[in-house]
């Protein structure tokens, strides 16, 4: 199976979206309890993500450059599948906003009905977190790049 | 009705590559190759670039198929 160019660099942000879920959110997974401020490390793990973003990319088109010397300008197919994988995109954002906000709300008022019960245990498990929010868009973010990328990958094999 | 051409025979008779078209229309030979395979429909510009590269009149180059 031949790659071109595109379809390569295509594939280059899906193996840094799982790459980036596998080495980067188990760390928000286990502060999801916590509020920002009580995370340990947080601005070192975000300058972290940023150093090996720019790592990874700087060599990754590197050598995809090196490798396809030739310079491949976007034409009206990139345009329509472009248009098409990020409307997906767009809609799956749309909608993962529209549960995490949702999610959010029905916690918030089922914890309101704890009160009532008096069970202070399951009260305090239905803490709300920003630490908790963080790790789900970061987990949606990392779910609909990839998903994102593989429509547009299948796209550029089949149209 | 199915969007059909003959992009591929009047191409190999005027002997041209799929790159060398591709590099004259301004596209990538990946889109000349989606053409060719009725995978992609162009755009009426495209169509009549391709067209008037092959100096052949668009309506017999595209056509519908019942």
């Amino acid at each position: 199976m031949s790659l071109s160019k595109k379809e390569i660099s295509i594939l280059i942000e899906i193996i840094y979206s799982i790459v980036f879920a596998l080495i980067f959110l188990p760390y928000f997974y286990e502060n999801q309890e916590k509020t920002l401020i009580l995370m340990d490390g947080l601005i070192q793990k975000i300058f972290q993500i940023i150093i090996c973003s720019v790592i990874y990319f700087s060599i990754t088109y590197s050598i995809l450059e090196v490798a396809f010397k030739k310079k491949e300008n976007l034409d009206e197919r990139d345009d329509l599948i472009n248009s098409k994988s990020y409307k997906l995109g767009y809609l799956l954002y749309e909608f993962s906003l529209f549960i995490i906000i949702g999610y959010i709300c029905s916690k918030l008022q089922n914890k309101e009905l704890l009160n009532l019960t008096g069970n202070q245990e399951l009260y305090n498990s239905f803490e709300l977190t920003d630490g908790g929010i963080v790790f789900s868009i970061l987990v949606l973010l990392a779910l609909i790049s990839i998903i994102k990328s593989l429509y547009q990958f299948y796209l550029y094999r089949t149209v | 009705m199915i969007l059909k051409n003959n992009l591929k025979e009047v191409r190999q008779k005027k002997s041209l590559t799929q790159e060398e078209l591709a590099s004259n229309v301004g596209v990538s030979r990946q889109t000349i190759i989606s053409i060719e395979r009725y995978r992609y429909k162009p755009t009426l510009e495209l169509a009549m670039k391709i067209s008037k590269q092959l100096n052949i009149r668009i309506e017999n180059l595209f056509y519908f198929e019942e």
